[in-house]
C-alpha cells in the first residue's frame, strides 16, 4: 500500500487518504489483508529486523505523539514506558473493544472492516512491553462481530501470525477475544480488567496502577481498538508522518463518528484537527432540512455540549476543544438542530447515568439518580428556578469524589448543558414566586 | 408511580426459594459443551474468569438463567453460587427472567432520541399491546429499552435477542421485521456501508455478506422523548 498522504494537515482533509479503513475490497479477509495492504509485513519487520527493539518501538510511538482513542487522550506512547521491568509474572494487554460511549460508533467499524490491522498492532505492543497474552473485551451486543473476528483470529492463529513462536521468532503472544454482557462501566479500564477476572464490573481504586498490578495482578497495559490499530501504520511510516498529520497537539488519523440531525451520519476517516463546521457542512453533507445548529457533542455522551453559535473555528483535538469548553473524547459527535430541546436531552442523558453506574460509590449511585429525577421533574414542568442550582450543586458534590471518572463524566453534560442552554430549562420550569407570593417573572429574574 | 420515582434495577430477592424451573436431568452439559468450557478455561490463568462465557452457554441453552442455571455454571467452574448470581445480575444481557421467543431491544439513547428512537418504542408497545419490559401474552416478544449500542449512524436502531440489528427503523420496517418474525425468519446480519466507500468503492466493500444498507435519513420524529 502506497502512502501519498505523507504531511497530511486538516487543511486539506479533501486530499486525505484512509489508512484505518483504506478502499480495498474485502479487506477484512487475511488474504487480501496480505496481499493487498502490507499485512503483518510491519510485524514481520519489527520481529526479523535487528533495528527494532522493544525500546525503539515503544519510542518510534512517543514520536508520532499518538495519544489514546479510547476517550481520555492519553500519550500512548508513554503509557507503554510505564510498564516495569519484566518479571517472573505474565504480562498482558488488554483491548478495550467495549465501545459503549453513546454517540460512538468507530472502533466496530475496525473490527469488522479492518480486523487484521487491529491484530498486527496488538502483537507489535506486545513486542514492544514484552508481553504474554492480549485479552479482547468486546462488549456483549457485538456477538455478529464477535463471531466474525473469531473466524479472522484463527486464520491468523493458522498462519502462525498469532500464537508461539510468531514467523519462526522467539516472541510468543496469545490473543483471547472474551465477550462482555451489557455493562457501559465495564469500558472503564479497571473495571473492564474486573470483568475479564469474571468478576461484577466494579471499578477498582488506583493506586496500584494496572501497569503494577492489572490482569490478575500482573502488569497489564489497556489501550482502546483504534489507538492499537494505529502501530502498524506508525511503524510502516514512521513517527515523523503520524506527528505530521493533523492537529499537531493530538495529531493522526483519526474516526470521526458523526450521528443525529445531519444528512449523512456515519464514520469518517480524517485528519484530526478538522473544522467541526467542515465535518457538519462538507462532509456529513449539512444538518437536515437545512436547520440551524443548536448544539454539537463532539466526543461521545460524557463531554460537554457546545452551543451551536460557538464552534465557529472549533477544531476537532483537544487543546481547541479544551479552549471551547468541551474534549475530544471518543470523537463520536452528535448535532443537534434548533429545534432540539435540551431539557429533553439531557433527560435521556441523565437516566443512561443513572441506568449504568456500577453503584458502589454513594455520591455516584445516589446522585445519578438525583440528577435524572430533577432534570425528569424540570422537563415534566414541575421543576422551578432553584432546581437549576441544585442540579449544579450535586454536581460538585459529585466530581473527583469517586473511584472512578464515570462519576464526572455524569455530571459534566449535565453542569455545561444547565450552564450553556439555559434558557430552555428556564422556559420549562414554574414562574418564581418570592416568599411574599410574588411573582418575580415578569421582573426578569432567574432565581428565586 | 408519580414521575418522581424513576426505575431502578433493584435486584430482587425472592421471599422464598423459587420453584426450580429445569429438571434435574437436563442440567448437565453435552459432550460438546464440555469441550467448548475446557477451551474457554484454559484460556484464562484463572479458569474462574471463564464465568461469563458459561453463563452465555447456559442462556443459549436454557434461554434465560434461572437459579439452578447459575448454580450448574458455578459448580461447573468450582465458584460459590454468590459469586456466580453476583455476575449473573450485573450485567443487562443475561437474562434473569423468561422472556419472550424475540426480544426486541430498542435504543433510545441520545443519537437515537433524536432520530425517532422513541417513536419506534411507542409504537411497538401499541401494536404489541405491552409496555416496555413486558412480553406479549403468546410468549413471542418482549420489548426493551437499551442503551447505545454502537450504531448510531444508522439510528433509529434495535437488536433482536443478543443478535442481529436491524437499522434507520421506521414504522414500516417494524411491520415488516414483526412479520418476518413470526414466521420464524431472525433478520439477516446487515453490514452498514461507510460514507466514504459509498463515495469511493461504489457501497459495500465486503462480498461475503448478502445485505447492506446505506446510511439513510430516516423521517424526523418530532416526539423526542
Ligand atoms: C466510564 C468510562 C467508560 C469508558 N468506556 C470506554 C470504552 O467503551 N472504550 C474505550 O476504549 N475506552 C473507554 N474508557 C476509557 C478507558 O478507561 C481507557 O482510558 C482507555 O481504554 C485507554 O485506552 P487508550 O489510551 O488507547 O485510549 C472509559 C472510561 C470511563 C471512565
Ligand atoms: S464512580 Fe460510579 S461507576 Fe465509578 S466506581 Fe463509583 S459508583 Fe461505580
Ligand atoms: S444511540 Fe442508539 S445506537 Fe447509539
Amino acid at each position: 500500500m502506497e502512502l501519498t498522504n505523507g504531511a497530511t494537515k486538516a487543511g486539506d482533509w479533501r486530499n486525505y487518504e484512509r489508512v484505518l479503513l483504506p478502499p480495498i475490497r474485502d479487506l477484512h479477509k487475511l488474504e487480501v489483508y496480505e496481499n493487498e495492504a502490507n499485512g503483518y509485513n510491519r510485524l514481520r519487520d519489527v520481529l526479523e529486523n535487528d533495528d527494532w527493539t522493544p525500546e525503539s518501538v515503544t519510542n518510534e510511538v512517543k514520536t508520532s505523539n499518538l495519544r489514546g482513542r479510547g476517550g481520555a487522550g492519553f500519550p500512548t506512547g508513554l503509557k507503554w514506558s510505564f510498564m516495569p521491568e519484566p518479571d517472573d509474572r505474565p504480562r498482558y494487554l488488554a483491548c478495550n473493544a467495549d465501545e459503549s460511549e453513546p454517540g460512538t460508533f468507530k472502533d466496530r467499524q475496525i473490527m469488522e472492516y479492518n480486523p487484521h490491522l487491529m491484530f498486527e498492532g496488538i502483537l507489535i505492543a506486545g513486542y514492544a512491553m514484552q508481553l504474554d497474552a492480549c485479552y479482547v473485551y468486546i462488549r456483549g451486543e457485538y456477538a455478529d462481530w464477535i463471531r466474525h473476528m473469531e473466524a479472522q483470529l484463527q486464520k491468523a492463529y493458522d498462519k502462525g501470525y498469532v500464537g508461539d513462536n510468531i514467523m519462526g521468532t522467539d516472541f510468543s503472544m496469545d490473543i483471547v477475544l472474551h465477550k462482555g454482557a451489557g455493562a457501559y462501566i465495564c469500558g472503564e479500564e479497571t473495571s473492564l480488567m474486573e470483568s475479564l477476572e469474571g468478576k461484577r464490573g466494579y471499578p477498582r481504586y488506583k493506586p496500584p496502577f494496572p501497569a503494577q498490578k492489572g490482569l490478575w495482578a500482573s502488569p497489564t497495559t489497556i489501550n482502546n481498538v483504534e489507538t492499537l490499530a494505529h502501530a502498524p501504520l506508525i511503524i510502516e511510516n514512521g513517527g515523523e508522518w503520524f506527528a505530521n498529520t493533523g492537529a499537531e497537539a493530538h495529531p493522526g488519523p483519526i474516526l470521526y463518528g458523526i450521528s443525529g440531525h445531519v444528512n449523512r451520519p456515519g464514520v469518517y476517516e480524517y485528519p484530526t484537527g478538522m473544522l467541526i463546521t467542515d465535518l457538519i457542512d462538507e462532509v456529513a453533507q449539512g444538518v437536515i432540512d437545512d436547520k440551524g445548529i443548536k448544539a454539537v457533542v463532539p466526543g461521545g455522551c460524557s463531554v460537554p455540549p457546545l452551543r451551536g453559535d460557538g464552534i465557529d473555528g472549533v477544531t476537532m483535538d483537544s487543546e481547541s476543544l479544551q479552549e471551547a469548553g468541551s474534549m475530544l473524547g471518543t470523537g463520536g459527535m452528535l448535532i443537534l438542530d434548533e429545534d432540539t430541546d435540551m431539557v429533553s436531552y439531557l433527560r435521556r442523558v441523565t437516566h443512561f447515568y443513572q441506568h449504568e453506574s456500577c453503584g458502589q460509590c454513594t455520591p455516584c449511585r445516589e446522585g445519578t439518580g438525583w440528577l435524572e429525577r430533577i432534570v425528569t421533574r424540570i422537563d415534566e414542568g414541575e421543576g422551578n428556578m432553584r432546581d437549576l442550582d441544585l442540579l449544579l450543586d450535586l454536581c460538585d458534590q459529585m466530581e473527583g469524589r469517586t473511584i472512578c471518572a464515570f462519576a464526572d463524566a455524569a455530571a459534566w453534560p449535565v453542569r455545561n448543558t444547565v450552564k450553556r442552554f439555559r434558557e430552555d430549562f428556564e422556559a420549562k420550569c414554574k414562574p418564581s414566586v418570592h416568599p411574599t407570593g410574588a411573582d418575580l417573572s415578569a421582573a426578569g429574574a432567574t432565581a428565586a | 408511580m408519580s414521575h418522581f420515582d424513576i426505575e431502578r434495577p433493584i435486584v430482587k430477592l425472592p421471599e422464598q426459594q423459587p420453584e426450580q424451573q429445569i429438571p434435574d436431568e437436563e442440567l448437565v452439559w453435552t459432550d460438546e459443551e464440555q469441550e467448548r468450557i475446557e477451551e474457554r478455561k484454559s484460556k484464562y490463568p484463572d479458569p474462574k474468569s471463564a464465568i461469563m462465557d458459561l453463563l452465555w452457554m447456559a442462556q443459549e441453552k436454557y434461554g434465560y438463567l434461572p437459579p439452578e442455571a447459575i448454580r450448574l455454571c458455578a459448580n461447573t467452574l468450582d465458584m460459590d453460587y454468590a459469586r456466580a448470581y453476583g455476575v449473573a445480575t450485573f450485567y443487562t444481557q443475561y437474562y434473569k427472567e423468561e422472556k419472550g421467543k424475540f426480544v426486541l431491544d430498542v435504543c433510545t439513547c441520545f443519537s437515537c432520541q433524536m432520530m425517532g428512537g422513541y417513536d419506534i418504542l411507542h409504537y411497538l408497545e401499541e401494536k404489541l399491546g405491552i409496555h416496555k419490559g413486558e412480553t406479549t401474552d403468546d410468549g413471542m416478544f418482549t420489548v426493551e429499552e437499551v442503551e447505545c449500542l454502537g450504531c448510531c449512524g444508522s439510528a433509529p436502531m434495535m437488536q433482536v435477542t443478543n443478535g442481529p440489528y436491524v437499522h434507520n427503523l421506521t414504522k414500516d420496517k417494524v411491520d415488516t421485521l414483526l412479520d418476518d418474525l413470526k414466521d420464524g425468519k431472525m433478520p439477516p446480519f446487515v453490514s452498514v456501508t461507510l460514507p466514504q466507500d459509498e463515495d469511493e468503492m461504489g457501497g459495500n466493500r465486503r462480498s461475503d455478506v448478502e445485505a447492506t444498507e446505506t446510511y439513510q435519513t430516516p423521517p424526523r420524529s418530532e416526539a423526542v422523548k
